[in-house]
């Protein structure tokens, strides 16, 4: 399968706004008690805000005009209650929008993370870290501005510039059409250049991705940089992303500005359009000057609403960007599904390989056609010239990946029909790369162990006791509490190897593959890891990639892999010769 | 006016950003101030039209020419200001990308280990965004609402200065309640921003343990580390939200209050005959056009805080002292190494205790010892990576700091343990540095024993090698790390445990290579094998930072009880040569 986000063909693109929005809002459903309280919240305060001018003119009208001080301070006095009640409805709008925001931003990560969660080996391999992570942060913030700051707006001017336009067409229809005529122009406008401006935008978060991608390259490989000279190198390969993030990000600038003026001029228009109506209209007797000062600012109510949706909708279009590009991720499913138990053999063997072919997708076969079984309690070699395919055939036992063709069976039974939780607690494996978190040398042996996680001080200590480990944590300079950084140096290699041992070795795996786990460790060091893997539980079948000798000299087999083969190399003198006088396929 | 001068104090900095632009911003300012103004001019002749048509003087021609002349005038120069808006606004966050990149592209590997690569990624993204928007958004709306904010409050004193003083009046309210509300806002705009360093280190580290993840199914606990980290990232957007709700109401309350106020003091004055209807038409709407630039403001205050809150983290780093600059010495190097008393602490913890030791230009020197007993650290020493605490580290006499660092790192090459590989072609991943020539590629390709590998790809060199070179088995990978060290044709060497992951066979084959490729090479390889230097000219026996003997193989076979022990335990293997 194709995990590659950045190589799918835009067909995600082509989805309108509309249905794009439509699914946005369903990953947002349970806001809906939320959102329909601050619609009311907007409609009453838009409402006020429209009362307002309305009251001012009537109150000028009536009073002022007429000299009648006492209704001008009532209708003062009916203003000031609309304007604390205004304060509220505000303030309400706000918190629960900008709530909703918050929250949906909150909902959309989660939802992101754990779907990158649910995905295969393979995904990582196709994809650049700082790539995902730009999409799991800044695209859904770009959603998280549209929701908390402007779609607030967004209703609330929506709201504002509908309930104007029906006091426009309700005062005098005839200059009312006149006043609106312009926003037909606006609304042509806009239908025509949107999908411009968010394309602009797409283009421009994934430059955004790009340069991030850049960064955490550069930075997790600083030492190489500094060491051979390249801090140019650094800068150069980031000014590149830097410049092609700039010229897009102007393209999507420019792009988003386009409405705004074009939706001012229209205001303006409208304005004029008001003014020479409405003074002809008054010379027929059918409108007064005092209507005439209100509607002019209703007109501004009309259009002031509708040059911030101009910034809005643009905001708009940068969000929905931001969306395609989340989605491309949702819409992705793991391949390695749990199937159906099939009808479960008599387990002659703990783990059979069945004509097993493998290759990563677009990549030449790696793995050709290989059965072998291993038995429980024996302890199996696999060695090989490099890139022979021993990680690869390591990775299939795990199930990292899936054979392309051929069945793998784990006691007899598909190992595509364990669950999760249940393979992994059967099945160890020590990458080649140690990889810790940042935290204690204890967090890390402990990571994702289900039976000790809630264990005390001491019942720890004895655990590792049990398990013979308490020499390899004397190494550590504060035992289990030594800290350690994520691809830091703060700790040694080797010594990242051995907290990888321990952390496989406490899970009690019925199958422990070791692919070169041991290889930075001194030999001495080794020699105890030996004893350790020979105390495991009788029931544990070790499965050991390595070149050095002693690791594998009491394996019970010896298979030999090289160039996508894997054979039975029978005794260990027997792997001597076959090592000795075969050609390095790499 | 208060609101102004307020904000000003609070943050001189992320103002002083725009000094470089201040051509441009000028111009900015210019046309934004130009189009106001003549938005400011539509109402009046509005305003004068309906006079006009009271006082039965009413011409339809003049104001059609007027308004349409305006309104174009107002459609190009807006279009011109965003143009240059977003041109500036791009132009300051490129900039300022570059300075920090530069800034980090400067510093030592001990700066980069303790920065938090997640912190300067955050820097280098949403930070720069924030300051960004400030530009592109705040700047113009800034200086165009207090402009009309100005021009409106003029122009009502000069209709009627009593009604105009009690309205001006509400603004030092909006300008204080501003200052309170921004200055608690920024202090969670920083924090919020260091839990997005948090979640930036949770996801990063959940990417790239993906394979241990999915080997001991923690999805679930990563998502539990996710979820903590992102609620409280929400919960702080939750508490900025809540002070954001109670500033704007305040705001649009006072500027409704002086709305209110026109009325009722309007009212009277025109009641009493002391004020025109047309003059307090024209009051009303030039307080309609007050509200609107406060409300921008207030608005705006919220990108403010986040670009103050921004720029202050990116100072940070800007202004960081520079690492200390390389030396002058360019004169081609020998490769005599000395260590004299050489300590080297990692926090309190000694890594190497008073080391020291020398050797002569084109030996062969083998660095045994256990696991953590600072044989990396040695080798980084000899980099200039880390630099001793006390002692010091000398080639040819002269101490690594005083060499210039470019004549010095194009002479030692480097081959790191941990395999580290550029999502580049091979090519460029082997050439890393860019004075390699295609012979001296060729020669170390052909030592690290590349070839057959890589003309067996079908795009040879020219193949992509995956982030993280996940295409790429571990002798690969290890190999073309010596080819990359190699192709610069260092005098000096450093192997850190190279033969871990190359077998045995191949490892003689390329150590032979390199002895007739690249002769008089100084060779200083950290290893765990004896076996394979046990020729070497001298071996040194490093423990807990300790250098505990050190001589030839027969040497310390004789004086070292230690060496014997590591000499035994490989004994079982070392009469057998095992390729891998």
């Amino acid at each position: 399968m194709n995990y590659n986000l950045n190589k799918f063909t835009g067909k995600e693109q082509k989805t309108s706004n509309y249905s794009a929005f439509k699914n946005l809002l369903q990953l947002i459903s349970h806001e809906k008690r939320n959102l329909a309280v601050a619609l009311i919240a907007i409609l009453l305060n838009s409402t006020l805000n429209l009362l307002g001018p309305f009251l001012i003119g009537h109150t000028i009208d009536k009073y002022v005009q007429h000299k009648q001080y006492h209704g001008v301070l009532v209708f003062a006095g009916i203003l000031l209650g609309m304007y604390l009640v205004a304060l509220f409805t505000s303030f309400f709008q706000t918190k629960l929008m900008g709530g909703v925001g918050q929250r949906t931003l909150f909902t959309l990560r989660n939802a992101v993370f754990s779907k990158i969660q649910q995905l295969p080996v393979a995904f990582f391999n196709q994809n650049k870290a700082g790539d995902l992570i730009s999409r799991v942060n800044n695209d859904t913030d770009k959603l998280n501005q549209f929701f908390s700051q402007s779609l607030m707006q967004f209703i609330g001017n929506i709201a504002t510039m509908v309930g104007a336009g029906i006091f426009l067409l309700l005062i005098n229809y005839k200059i009312g059409i006149a006043a609106l005529a312009p926003a037909v122009l606006i609304l042509i406008f806009t239908r025509v250049l949107s999908p411009w401006v968010k394309r602009k935008n797409a283009a421009n978060l994934k430059t955004v991705g790009g340069m991030s991608a850049e960064i955490q390259e550069s930075l997790s490989n600083f030492k190489v940089i500094i060491a051979f000279n390249r801090r140019d190198y650094f800068r150069k390969r980031f000014d590149e992303a830097n410049v092609k993030n700039y010229n897009s990000a102007i393209g999507a600038g420019l792009a988003n500005n386009v409405f705004l003026p074009f939706y001012g001029m229209c205001g303006s228009i409208a304005q004029l359009l008001v003014l020479t109506g409405g003074i002809y209209l008054i010379t027929q007797g059918q409108f007064s000057i005092g209507l005439l000062v209100s509607y002019l600012a209703y007109a501004t109510y009309f259009y002031n609403p509708l040059r911030q949706l101009a910034t809005l909708w643009a905001n708009f279009q940068v969000a929905m960007a931001g969306w395609d590009r989340i989605s491309e991720i949702l819409a992705l499913e793991s391949d390695l599904v749990t199937i159906a138990a099939p009808n479960t053999v008599i387990a002659p063997a703990l783990l059979e390989f069945r004509d097993v072919h493998f290759g990563y997708p677009e990549g030449r076969e790696i793995l050709h056609n290989i059965s072998l079984t291993l038995e429980q309690s024996k302890t199996y070699a696999l060695v090989g010239p490099t890139g022979g395919g021993k990680t690869t055939t390591a990775s299939l036992i795990a199930r990292l990946y899936d054979p392309t063709k051929g069945t793998i069976l784990l006691n007899g039974k598909d190992i595509r029909a364990y669950d999760a939780a249940e393979r992994s607690q059967k099945i160890g494996f020590i990458l080649q790369e140690p990889f810790l978190f940042t935290g204690t040398v204890k967090e890390n042996i402990l990571y994702g162990n289900e039976l000790y996680k809630d264990y005390s001080h001491e019942q720890l200590a004895a655990v590792i006791k049990e398990a013979n480990l308490e020499k390899l944590l004397a190494i550590f300079e504060n035992g289990l509490e030594t800290g350690v950084v994520s691809g830091g140096d703060s700790v040694s290699l080797g010594q990242k190897q051995l907290i990888a041992f321990m952390r496989a070795v406490l899970r009690k795996p019925d199958i422990l593959i070791l692919d070169e786990a041991t290889a930075n460790i001194d030999t001495i060091t080794e020699q105890l890891l030996g004893e350790i893997l020979e105390k495991l539980p009788a029931k544990t079948t070790r499965v050991i990639i390595a070149h050095r000798l002693n690791t594998i000299e009491n394996a019970d087999e010896i298979f030999f892999v090289n160039s996508g083969e894997v054979t039975r190399a029978g005794s260990l003198q027997n792997a001597m010769e076959k090592l000795l006088h075969g050609v390095r396929m790499s | 006016m208060k609101k102004e001068v307020g904000i000003k104090k609070k943050e001189p900095g992320i103002f002083n950003l725009l000094g470089p632009y201040m051509g441009m911003v000028t111009l900015l300012i210019l046309l934004a101030l130009f189009s106001n103004g003549l938005n400011l001019w539509l109402p009046k002749i509005i305003g004068n039209g309906i006079d006009a048509y009271s006082h039965g003087t009413f011409q339809l021609t003049p104001i059609l020419i007027k308004f349409t002349a305006a309104v174009v005038a107002v459609l190009l120069f807006t279009y011109l200001q965003n143009i240059i808006q977003v041109y500036v606004s791009e132009k300051v966050a490129r900039n300022l990308r570059t300075k920090i990149s530069d800034k980090i592209s400067g510093q030592s590997y001990d700066w980069i280990e303790k920065a938090n690569p997640s912190r300067l990624l955050t820097n280098l993204t949403a930070d720069v965004d924030s300051i960004k928007l400030f530009v592109s958004m705040a700047v113009v709306s800034l200086a165009s609402s207090i402009f009309i904010i100005f021009g409106a409050s003029i122009l009502l004193i000069t209709i009627n200065w009593k009604l105009a003083l009690a309205v001006i009046a509400s603004l030092p309210i909006i300008g204080i309640t501003f200052f309170l509300v921004l200055r608690k806002v920024r202090a969670l705009f920083i924090k919020s921003r260091e839990i997005m360093d948090w979640l930036n280190k949770v996801i990063n580290e959940s990417i790239l343990g993906a394979a241990l993840i999915r080997v001991i199914n923690s999805q679930q606990l990563e998502y539990a580390k996710f979820l903590d980290a992102n609620t409280r990232a929400m919960n702080f957007g939750l508490s900025i939200i809540r002070l954001f709700a109670g500033l704007i109401p305040v705001i649009t309350f006072t500027a409704n209050m002086a709305g209110l106020t026109i009325l009722v003091l309007g009212g009277h004055f025109v009641i009493n005959g002391s004020m025109s209807l047309g003059d307090f038409a024209a009051f009303n709407s030039y307080l309609s056009l007050l509200i609107f630039p406060i409300l921008v403001l207030g608005f705006m205050s919220n990108i403010i805080a986040q670009a103050t809150a921004s720029y202050q983290r990116i100072s940070a780093v800007i202004n960081m002292p520079d690492a200390i600059a390389s030396g002058d010495i360019t004169t081609p190097i020998r490769g005599d190494i000395d260590f004299k008393d050489v300590t080297v602490n990692y926090g309190q913890k000694p890594v190497l205790k008073s080391v020291s030791f020398s050797v002569k230009a084109g030996a062969k020197i083998a660095v045994i010892g256990p696991t953590a007993a600072g044989k990396t650290q040695l080798l980084y020493l000899l980099t200039g990576l880390i630099k001793p605490t006390t002692g010091t580290v000398s080639i040819d006499g002269h101490a690594v700091e005083a060499y210039n660092s470019e004549a010095f790192h194009s002479q030692v090459g480097f081959v790191f343990q941990d395999s580290i590989m550029f999502n580049m072609s091979i090519r460029e991943n082997i050439a890393f540095n860019d004075t390699v020539t295609d012979a001296s590629l060729e020669k170390a390709m052909a030592t690290a024993e590349l070839k057959d590998f890589v003309t067996a790809l079908p795009e040879q060199l020219d193949t992509i090698v995956s982030e993280r070179g996940t295409s790429l088995s571990g002798g690969q990978k290890q190999r073309i790390m010596l080819a990359r060290a190699l192709a610069i044709n260092p005098e000096i060497l450093l192997l850190d445990d190279f033969t871990a992951r190359v077998d045995s066979n191949t490892e003689r084959k390329i150590l032979a290579n390199v002895q007739e490729n690249y002769p008089g090479i100084t060779l200083l390889s950290v290893t765990q094998k004896i076996a394979s230097v046990e020729h070497y000219d001298q071996i040194i026996l490093l423990m807990q930072g300790e250098v505990i003997a050190s001589g030839t193989h027969a040497e310390l076979m004789h004086s070292s009880p230690e060496y014997n022990q590591i000499f035994n335990s490989q004994q079982s293997t070392s009469n057998y040569e095992l390729q891998s």
